[in-house]
């Protein structure tokens, strides 16, 4: 269901599953573009010379995955705040599942608040965070 | 053991860091898309509202991380975590001011020692020094034992 208004939203409502791509090719793309551009995000190889499993995904990426999910749910939101915690690296070419649950909701102010994960396969989590986003009241 | 309190007192809220920056249109494309964005707000020049997403924000750096006299608490500052608040959209091509501060330092004690958290609290303003954003950077240092 897609969110238009903050009377869309029921407390505990778990956002559909967002599944992002985690390719090399493309968390190389987003190195890139954020001036981050190195072995570290872009070569399994080089990843491993600096002492990691294989090239990683930058944290602020999953940032991105979380909000790119949010915006799907409701694509008039607008996310006001997003706080994000990168407990353990997330690998490249490894798929990552994106879920996220209402913790609130402010009807008179039209805001929701959101916990959201980004784990592993093995239900491993990689980043938690939380998020505020703003609903139109009507 | 590093006093928390003295580094407040002599750290906290005084700017550190500062500088001037445009973000350019293609990066901002290239970031959000490939993070799985499809608002026209975030990957359309033509729309009216274009503008950075809260992640490309976070790659936003005044150019130091800390303090340059801030002391070495003995272990290597690791990412913890970002967070973006935003208060108006950060557009491409116009000019920006990035000023840096440190927000907080707290710290957290387990049975492997303590761990030492430091936000480093970076603010966006605009040509009219309209305040844009907050970015929040959780520095974590694992604080080197006695010997």
């Amino acid at each position: 269901m897609s969110i238009t208004t903050i009377h869309d939203v029921e407390f505990g409502a778990e956002l559909p599953v967002f599944e992002p791509d985690t390719s090399l090719a493309n968390v190389g793309v987003f190195a890139r573009a954020v001036g981050w551009g190195g072995p570290r995000f872009e070569s399994h190889e080089g990843a491993r010379k600096e002492g990691f499993p294989g090239a990683l995904v930058p944290g602020i990426m999953g940032m991105g995955f979380l909000t790119s999910a949010i915006h799907q749910w409701a694509p008039v939101g607008q996310v006001e705040h997003v706080d994000t915690v990168f407990r353990a690296p997330m690998l490249a070419d490894t798929p990552a599942i994106i879920s996220a649950v209402v913790t609130d909701i402010d009807e008179d102010d039209g805001i929701v608040e959101l916990d959201m994960t980004v784990k592993n396969t093995k239900d491993e989590t990689r980043v938690f965070g939380t998020a505020r986003v703003k609903l139109p009241l009507s | 053991m590093v006093d928390l309190e003295e580094l407040k007192g002599k750290f906290l809220n005084t700017e550190f860091a500062s500088r001037d920056l445009q973000l350019e249109a293609d990066n901002l494309i290239a970031a959000a898309t490939a993070s799985g964005e499809s608002r026209p707000e975030f990957v359309d020049t033509a729309h009216e509202s274009f503008q950075a997403t809260p992640a490309y924000l976070c790659s936003i750096s005044s150019g130091r991380h800390l303090p340059v006299d801030f002391p070495s608490l003995g272990g290597i500052p690791m990412d913890g975590g970002k967070a973006v608040e935003r208060f108006a959209p950060v557009k491409a091509g116009v000019p920006l001011t990035v000023k840096a501060h440190l927000h907080e330092i707290y710290d957290k004690k387990g049975r492997s020692g303590r761990m030492i958290f430091i936000v480093v609290r970076t603010e966006l303003f605009d040509a009219d020094n309209a305040h844009l954003a907050n970015i929040d950077s959780r520095l974590v240092v694992r604080e080197k034992p006695d010997s």
